[in-house]
C-alpha cells in the first residue's frame, strides 16, 4: 500500500527537481553536505551503499537518492509526511521501518534533520561530474543478442524442390516451410500475379493492354519483363518512396500545438521519389539524410550537375526536420531536449530499428543502451542546429538553395524596388518645394501636404506607387528546404531523469557502447559528429543498417517482416522467422552496392512471392499468420493504393508530379483556434502529392490506415472499420470514379452488357467473371431497366468497386 | 436482409495480427458461421472474425458504465467558478505573495479579485460563483477536485495532456482506452462519439486510438466551427442521393461478389471482417439519423436544453445528442465548448468573455444532469467537467488571467463518485494544487478505476512494449469514490 503510493510521486518529484533547480541555494545544498549526507552514510550505507544495496537502494551519494529503491521514490520534495524515507525513520507501519533494528532508532533530532531537508524541498548537489552508473553485466549480455551479431553471408540451403531452387531466397523458404512439416502453394495465376505485382510496385492495377500483353507472353523471361517495367517506371517511386515517407513520418504541417506549413516539406518528398526511382544505393541514401549539409562542398566538379547534387544534399537532411514539434513550448530548454529526443527516437527506429528514445529518462529498460548511450547520441544532435528560434512560435530552419543566378535576380530585384523608391520620394519632395514656394506668408505647409500638389503630379506618384506595390509583390522567392545544419558543438551532460534541470556527468558524442563490431566514430572538436556518425551507420560491419532496411523491403512485399516488429530489433522484438535469409539478403545487399532494386528483383520473382494465396487449413493451422509462407498473404490494399486505384479505373487520376498542393505559404497556419481547414482534397495527383496534414489527415487517409505521420511507422495497420463502408457506399469520391468507370464501358467499342461485364472484370480485378458473377451482375441490370443506362452502371460500378476482389491485393 | 445476415455478433472492425483473434477462433463466427457456408473448410484454425467492440467485463466491479465528458476548450478560471477564495478577494491588487512558476506562459502582474460573486448552494453549502447558477442548483451532486494540475502550461500541451496522457507523443486518447477495454453496448453505433471537437490543439490526436486498433477511435460528428445542428458523421450521408432502396439492392449485389470470393478459397477474416463492416454501415447510417432526431424530444425537454434560446441553442443540442448517445450504450461521449476563439482563453477581458461562455453551458449542462438522474442514467454514467487548465490568480494586462495548469478544477457527477465531496485544494488565492494533489495522471487513473478498469493492466503492446495510458505514473484517488 506505501509502495502504491510512491508510484504517484514520480512526477511531483520531477516538478521538484525543476523548482529546486530554478534556484541554486548555495545554503540548502551545505546543509545537505553538511547534515544530511554524514547521516546517510553514518546510519544507512552499511546496507545502502556501494557494498551492499538491499532493496536496489544506495544512499552514500546523491544522484541514487534521486534514484530511489525498489519500493519506489525515496521522497516527495517539500511534503515529508507523504515521504518514504521520513515514514522509514519515523516508524510509522510496521511494514517498513529503517534502520531495521529496533534498538537503533533514529534520534528525534536525526528523524528531524531528514525531515527539514525534505521539507526545505530536498536539494541535492548534483552535476558535480559524478558517474551515473551503467550497468555492464547488461551490456555485456546485449551484445549476444541476436541483432547485434554483424550479418555473415548464410550458406544457402542444398534442399531443392522442382521450382524452388533457382532463387535462393526459394531455398530459405522452401527448407524452414519443409522443417515445419508445410508445403508452399502452388504458383498463382498469371493474371493475379500480375495485378499484385503492379499494385505492389507502382500502387496502381494493371491496364487491360498491360493484362493483354503478359497472358499473350509465353516467353521464359514473361515475369521478368514486367518486373523490368515495373522497376524503370516512373510510377515506382511514386509507390515506394511512399513506404520510405512513412519511415520519415513525412508531414506538410508540423501538427502537436501550432499547426503551421511546412511549405517546403514537398521538396523532400520529390528527393525521396528520385532517390528510389534511381536505386540511389542504400548507403548513400542514409548519409544524405543524416548529413546530407556537409556532403555538399565535397566531390564532382562544377556545373549544373554539381549544382543539382547539391541541392540533393542540403534537401535531404529535411528528414532530421519534419517531426512534429511543440512549437509553443514555453519551457525553451526543453523543447530543444524534446525535438532532440524527437529525432534520436526516429534515427533510432528508422536506420537502426532501436527504440533510442528510452533511454532518455533512464538506461533503457531492456536493450543494452544506457543514459549514456543516449547523451552521447543527443550531443551529436544538440551540436547540430535544427532551430532557427525557439521564440514562440518558434521556426525551423532551412537551407537555402538559392543558386548565383537567382541571389543575382534578387539582388537585381531589390534594387529595381529601391530605386523605384527613390523615384517616388524625389518627385514628391521636389513638388513639396514648389507647393512651399507659393505659400503665402503666414500660411504653413500642412501635415499631409499631399492633397495640395497639383492632380498631375499626384496622379503620377499614385501610378509610380502601385508600380511599386506591384513590384514589391513580385518578389523573386529563393528557394529553401527544411533541413540542419551544424550548430554549436559541445558534449552534453547525462539529464538525470530526462530532466534538463538536473544534470549529472558530461558524455563525449559517439555511438552506443552495445556496438563493438563497428570501429567507433571519431568526434572532433569542430564538427558535430553528423558525418561520422553517418558513415558509421552504413559501415558494412553495422550489424542493423542492412538488417533493418532488407527487412522493410520484405515487409512491404508480403506484409509480414522476417523480423515481425520492423521498428523493433531489440530484445523486445519479434524474433527472426528466417535469421539465415535475413543475413544473406543483407550481406547480399551490401556486396550489390547497395542497389534496393536488386534485392527487389529478387523477391519479385521468386517462387516464394509468386505462389497462390489460396487458404489451407492445414497449414493454416500449424502456421496461421503465415510467417512461413506457405501461401502469399492477402492484403488489403494501403489507403494511397487503395484511393488511387479508385481514380485510375474511373478513368480520373492524374498522373502528372504534384508540387505542393497546400493553400498557405510556408510556415503559415493550416488552422490555429478556427477549426477551419481550408486544405482542399479535390485534387485527382496520386495521393503522394495530397498534403498529409498532422492533427487533422484527410479522412480518407485517416480511414484507411494512412501512417499518422507522428512517428516512424514500418508496418501500418490494416484495419477493418465501418466508416471504411461508409466512404464507399456514399462518398462523391467513389460515385464519381464509379461513373467514370460506367461512361468509359459505355461508350467504349462493346454493344452488349455481357461484354462490358467482362471488361469491368478485368479492369477491375483483372480476371473475367465467374458465371454466377456475371449472371447476378446482369440480373441487376435488368432489373434496374428503368433508370437511364448510365446510371444503372454507374450503380453496378460502385458495387464492383466496393467488393473484397477490389480492395484485396491476393 | 436479403443477404441472410443473421449474425450473432455485429461487427464494426478488426485487425488481422490481434493476438485475440487466436484465442478467440472458436467464437464469434460472426458471418460465416451464420450461414453455414463453407462449414467444413472453417473447421481449421483459420483466423475468425471476432468483434473487437464487443463489450467486455471490467477488471473489477464498475461504479460507471458510461462516460460524458464535457470538455471546456480553452481553460476555464478555477476562482471565478467553483474555487472560491476569499482571500484573493481581500487581498486584490496585491503583490502574490509566493513564487510564480518558473516557466510561465505569459508574465503576470498582481492578485486579481474575481469579478463574481460567490454563494452557498445546497446542503453542502458549496461555493459557486454567480457564473454557473443552474449547475449551482446540482451542487449537492456533484464531487469536484480542486487540487488537479497537469504540466503543460500551454494549450496544445495540456489538450493532449488532459486527453492522452501524454504532450510530446501521439497516444490513445481516454475515450479509446475505454472503449478498447470495455467495447460498447450498441452494435449498430461507434463506442466512441466526439461531438463537435476542436481541430486545433491537437486535433484529431485528442480522439484518436493511436497505436490502438483504430476501431476504438473517437468518431467525430463535425467539428469546432460546425453548428451542431450540421455535425455529422462524415459520409453518413449519400453524396449522391441514391435511394435507399437502391442501395439495398447494391449491397445485396456486393455482398453476392463477396461471398462468392471468399467461398473461392481466398479465405480470411479480414475479408469476412469487411463483408460485416458493410451491414453495420448500413445500419449505422440507419440509425444516425434517429439519434439527432431531436424533434422526438419533447418541448420540455428541448426548452430544458436551452434549445428555444439562441446563446444555449448550440451548446444545448451537444449536450441533448449526448444524452441521446449515452441512453443507447454508447460507451464515451465527449461535448466540446469551443469556438474560433479558444472560448475560454481569457487572457483579457475575463468579466465578459467568461459571462459569455457560462451563459452558453450552464444552463444545457444542468440540463443534461437533471435529464440523466430523471431517467435514472446518472447512477451509472460519469460525468466529467474541466478544461485543459485554469487561471492564474494574478492579473494579465489590467483584466485577464493567463493559462494556469498548476491547480485548478474538475467535478464529477454521477458513474459512483462520491456527491456533495470537495476533494483537495489549492493555495489560498487559488494558484497551485496545495492539499491532496492530483495530478493529470491521477485523474485519468481515477476515471479508469470508476470505469472498472486498472490502469496499470489496461495495456496495449505496440513497437515492443506494453502502453498504458497513464505511463508509468497514476494514484487512483479513491477518496472521490461513493
Amino acid at each position: 500500500m506505501w509502495i502504491q503510493r510512491w508510484a504517484a510521486g514520480i512526477i511531483l518529484l520531477s516538478l521538484a527537481i525543476q523548482l529546486r533547480a530554478s534556484e541554486p541555494a548555495a545554503e540548502k545544498i551545505q546543509y545537505f553536505e553538511k547534515h544530511v549526507r554524514p547521516l546517510l552514510l553514518q546510519r544507512c550505507a552499511s546496507c545502502h551503499g556501494n557494498e551492499k544495496q538491499e532493496g536496489k537502494l544506495r544512499l552514500d551519494s546523491p544522484e541514487f537518492l534521486l534514484s530511489g529503491g525498489e519500493s519506489g521514490d525515496l521522497y516527495l520534495s517539500g511534503q515529508p509526511d507523504s515521504s518514504l524515507l521520513i515514514a522509514a525513520v519515523k516508524r510509522v507501519d510496521a511494514s517498513l521501518t529503517m534502520p531495521p533494528e529496533p534498538e537503533k532508532p533514529l534520534s528525534p533530532a536525526e528523524v528531524e534533520t531528514l525531515a527539514k531537508w525534505v521539507r526545505d524541498g530536498a536539494t541535492l548537489p548534483i552535476s558535480s561530474g559524478e558517474s551515473v552508473p551503467v550497468d555492464p553485466k547488461r551490456i555485456e549480455e546485449g551484445k549476444n543478442h541476436w541483432a547485434f551479431q554483424t550479418s555473415v553471408r548464410s550458406i544457402v540451403p542444398s534442399d531443392t524442390h522442382d521450382k524452388w531452387s533457382a532463387n535462393s531466397i526459394d531455398r530459405f523458404v522452401w527448407t524452414k516451410l519443409k522443417s515445419h512439416g508445410l508445403t508452399p502453394r502452388s504458383e498463382a495465376e498469371k493474371s493475379i500475379w500480375l495485378r499484385r505485382v503492379t499494385l505492389d510496385m507502382v500502387g496502381l492495377p494493371p491496364t487491360v493492354a498491360e493484362i493483354e500483353s503478359f497472358l499473350q507472353d509465353n516467353s521464359q523471361d514473361a515475369k521478368s519483363k514486367v518486373v523490368e517495367r515495373l522497376l524503370g517506371s516512373p510510377h515506382y517511386g511514386v509507390r515506394w518512396g511512399r513506404h520510405w515517407l512513412d519511415i520519415a513520418r513525412y508531414a506538410d504541417s508540423n501538427g502537436l500545438d501550432e499547426n503551421i506549413a511546412h511549405g517546403n516539406a514537398w521538396r523532400y518528398r520529390d528527393y525521396v521519389v528520385d532517390s528510389w526511382n534511381s536505386d540511389k544505393p542504400y548507403n548513400q541514401f542514409v548519409l544524405e539524410q543524416i548529413a546530407g549539409d556537409l556532403l555538399a562542398d565535397q566531390s564532382e566538379p562544377a556545373g549544373p550537375n554539381a549544382e543539382r547534387r547539391q541541392r540533393e544534399y542540403l534537401i535531404a537532411t529535411g528528414f532530421l526536420a519534419l517531426g512534429p514539434k511543440v512549437l509553443a513550448e514555453v519551457d525553451k530548454q526543453k523543447m530543444e531536449m524534446d525535438i532532440i529526443d524527437e529525432q534520436l527516437d526516429t534515427i533510432g527506429k528508422s536506420f537502426l530499428g532501436l527504440t533510442l528514445g528510452c533511454a532518455r529518462c533512464h538506461d533503457h529498460k531492456f536493450d543494452p543502451i544506457s543514459t549514456e548511450d543516449y547523451y552521447g547520441l543527443a550531443g551529436i544532435l544538440k551540436s547540430t542546429k535544427t532551430m532557427e528560434s525557439y521564440k514562440t512560435i518558434a521556426k525551423w530552419h532551412e537551407n537555402s538553395l538559392a543558386n548565383e543566378t537567382e541571389l543575382q535576380r534578387q539582388k537585381d530585384h531589390q534594387q529595381s524596388v529601391d530605386s523605384g523608391k527613390k523615384e517616388i520620394e524625389r518627385v514628391r519632395s521636389a513638388a513639396i518645394e514648389e507647393l512651399k514656394k507659393s505659400l503665402k506668408l503666414g500660411e504653413e505647409l500642412p501635415k499631409d501636404p499631399e492633397p495640395k500638389l497639383p492632380d498631375a503630379i499626384r496622379e503620377d506618384l499614385k501610378n509610380k506607387r502601385d508600380q511599386l506595390a506591384k513590384l514589391e509583390a513580385s518578389a523573386p522567392e529563393l528557394p529553401s528546404a527544411m533541413g540542419v545544419t551544424e550548430g554549436i558543438v559541445a558534449d552534453i551532460p547525462v539529464h538525470i531523469r530526462g530532466s534538463h534541470l538536473a544534470l549529472g556527468r558530461i558524455v563525449p558524442r559517439g555511438v552506443p557502447a552495445v556496438f563493438v563490431s563497428t570501429q567507433t566514430p571519431r568526434m572532433s572538436k569542430q564538427m558535430s559528429g553528423r558525418e561520422s556518425f553517418a558513415r558509421w551507420l552504413v559501415e558494412p560491419n553495422n550489424p542493423l543498417t542492412a538488417r533493418v532496411i532488407v527487412n522493410r523491403l520484405w515487409r512491404w512485399h508480403f506484409g509480414l517482416g522476417l523480423v515481425a516488429s520492423t521498428d523493433n530489433f531489440g530484445l523486445l522484438g519479434d524474433k527472426p522467422s528466417h535469421p539465415e535469409l535475413l543475413d544473406w539478403l543483407a550481406v547480399e545487399l551490401i556486396e550489390n552496392d547497395w542497389s534496393i532494386k536488386h534485392i527487389q528483383r529478387l523477391i519479385l520473382l521468386s517462387q516464394t512471392y509468386g505462389q497462390s494465396s489460396q487458404f489451407d487449413s492445414l497449414s493454416a493451422e500449424k502456421d496461421p499468420r503465415n510467417q512461413y509462407l506457405w501461401r502469399y498473404s492477402i492484403r488489403r490494399m494501403e489507403a494511397e493504393v487503395f484511393r488511387d486505384s479508385i481514380l485510375a479505373v474511373g478513368g480520373v487520376l492524374d498522373m502528372a508530379k504534384g508540387q505542393s498542393l497546400l493553400h498557405v505559404k510556408n510556415r503559415e497556419f493550416l488552422f490555429n483556434h478556427t477549426s477551419i481547414d481550408k486544405t482542399k482534397y479535390d485534387s485527382h495527383l496520386r495521393s503522394i502529392f495530397v498534403p498529409v496534414i498532422r492533427n487533422h489527415l484527410y479522412d480518407v487517409f485517416y480511414l484507411f490506415d494512412y501512417s499518422d505521420a507522428a512517428n516512424v511507422n514500418g508496418n501500418r495497420d490494416s484495419t477493418t472499420i465501418a466508416p471504411q463502408a461508409l466512404f464507399m457506399l456514399n462518398s462523391g469520391l467513389v460515385h464519381e470514379a464509379a461513373g467514370g468507370l460506367a461512361r468509359g464501358l459505355l461508350s467504349g467499342p462493346l454493344v452488349n452488357d455481357g461484354a462490358r461485364v467482362d471488361e469491368l472484370w478485368r479492369r477491375l480485378y483483372a480476371h473475367p467473371p465467374v458465371s454466377e458473377d456475371r449472371e447476378a451482375a446482369l440480373t441487376f441490370l435488368k432489373q434496374n431497366a428503368a433508370v437511364d443506362e448510365l446510371q444503372r452502371w454507374t450503380w453496378l460500378c460502385q458495387s464492383a468497386l466496393a467488393s473484397n476482389d477490389f480492395a484485396f491485393v491476393r | 436482409m436479403s443477404v441472410g445476415c443473421n449474425c450473432q455478433s455485429e461487427l464494426v472492425g478488426l485487425r488481422p495480427t490481434r493476438r485475440d483473434w487466436l484465442k478467440n477462433s472458436a467464437i464469434g463466427f460472426g458471418y460465416l458461421a451464420a450461414t453455414a457456408l463453407l462449414a467444413e473448410k472453417t473447421s481449421g484454425a483459420r483466423q475468425a472474425y471476432s468483434n473487437p467492440l464487443s463489450p467486455r467485463e471490467p477488471h473489477f466491479a464498475a461504479r460507471a458504465k458510461r462516460v460524458v465528458f464535457v470538455f471546456m476548450k480553452g481553460g476555464p478560471s478555477q476562482v471565478d467558478t467553483f474555487d472560491y477564495k476569499p482571500n484573493l478577494q481581500r487581498d486584490d491588487g496585491k503583490e502574490c505573495p509566493f513564487e510564480k512558476p518558473r516557466v510561465q506562459f505569459a508574465p503576470t502582474g498582481k492578485l486579481l479579485k474575481s469579478p463574481w460573486k460567490f454563494s452557498q448552494y445546497g446542503e453542502t453549502g458549496s461555493y459557486v460563483s454567480e457564473l454557473f447558477p443552474n449547475v449551482a442548483k446540482h451542487v449537492d451532486d456533484l464531487c469536484f477536485i480542486h487540487s488537479l494540475h497537469g504540466s503543460n502550461a500551454a494549450h496544445g500541451g495540456a489538450l493532449l495532456k488532459m486527453h492522452t496522457g501524454s504532450d510530446n507523443f501521439v497516444r490513445p486518447s481516454l475515450g479509446a482506452w475505454v472503449s478498447y477495454g470495455l467495447g460498447t453496448e450498441n452494435d449498430n453505433l461507434p463506442g466512441f462519439v466526439t461531438i463537435c471537437p476542436t481541430l486545433a490543439h491537437g486535433g484529431v490526436n485528442n480522439w484518436s486510438s493511436a497505436f490502438l486498433p483504430a476501431v476504438y477511435q473517437g468518431v467525430p460528428l463535425g467539428n469546432a466551427s460546425t453548428p451542431s445542428d450540421q455535425a455529422r458523421i462524415r459520409y453518413i450521408a449519400n453524396e449522391a442521393g441514391t435511394p435507399a432502396a437502391v442501395q439495398r439492392k447494391q449491397l445485396d449485389l456486393l455482398q453476392q461478389f463477396n461471398r462468392r470470393h471468399l467461398e473461392e478459397g481466398a479465405l480470411d477474416a479480414a475479408l469476412e471482417g469487411r463483408i460485416a463492416s458493410f451491414e453495420l454501415a448500413f445500419r449505422m447510417q440507419s440509425e444516425m439519423p434517429q439519434v439527432e432526431d431531436l424533434s422526438q424530444e419533447t418541448a420540455a425537454t428541448r426548452r430544458a436544453y436551452g434549445l428555444d434560446e439562441k446563446v444555449t441553442e448550440n451548446f444545448g443540442r451537444q449536450c441533448l445528442l449526448a444524452r441521446r448517445f449515452l441512453e443507447r450504450g454508447v460507451r464515451f461521449v465527449q461535448v466540446t465548448h469551443s469556438d474560433a476563439n479558444v472560448q475560454w482563453d481569457q487572457h483579457s477581458n475575463l468579466r465578459e468573455g467568461h459571462t459569455k461562455n457560462a451563459l452558453e453551458v450552464d444552463q444545457p449542462i444542468a440540463a443534461l444532469l437533471e435529464d440523466l438522474k430523471q431517467r435514472g442514467l446518472l447512477e451509472d454514467t460519469l460525468v466529467i467537467w474541466t478544461g485543459e487548465f485554469g487561471r492564474t490568480p494574478t492579473a494579465q494586462g489590467k483584466d485577464g488571467r493567463d493559462h494556469n495548469p498548476d491547480g485548478f478544477t474538475v467535478w464529477f457527477a454521477g458513474g459512483g463518485t462520491k456527491p456533495g465531496l470537495h476533494y483537495g485544494s489549492t493555495d489560498e488565492y487559488g494558484f497551485y494544487a496545495a492539499e491532496n494533489k492530483v495530478h493529470v495522471h491521477d485523474f485519468h487513473a481515477t476515471v479508469l478505476a470508476l470505469m472498472g478498469l486498472n490502469h496499470e493492466k489496461l495495456t496495449f503492446r505496440h513497437a515492443g512494449r506494453d502502453f498504458r495510458l497513464t505511463d508509468v505514473h497514476g494514484r487512483i484517488v479513491s477518496e472521490v469514490f461513493a
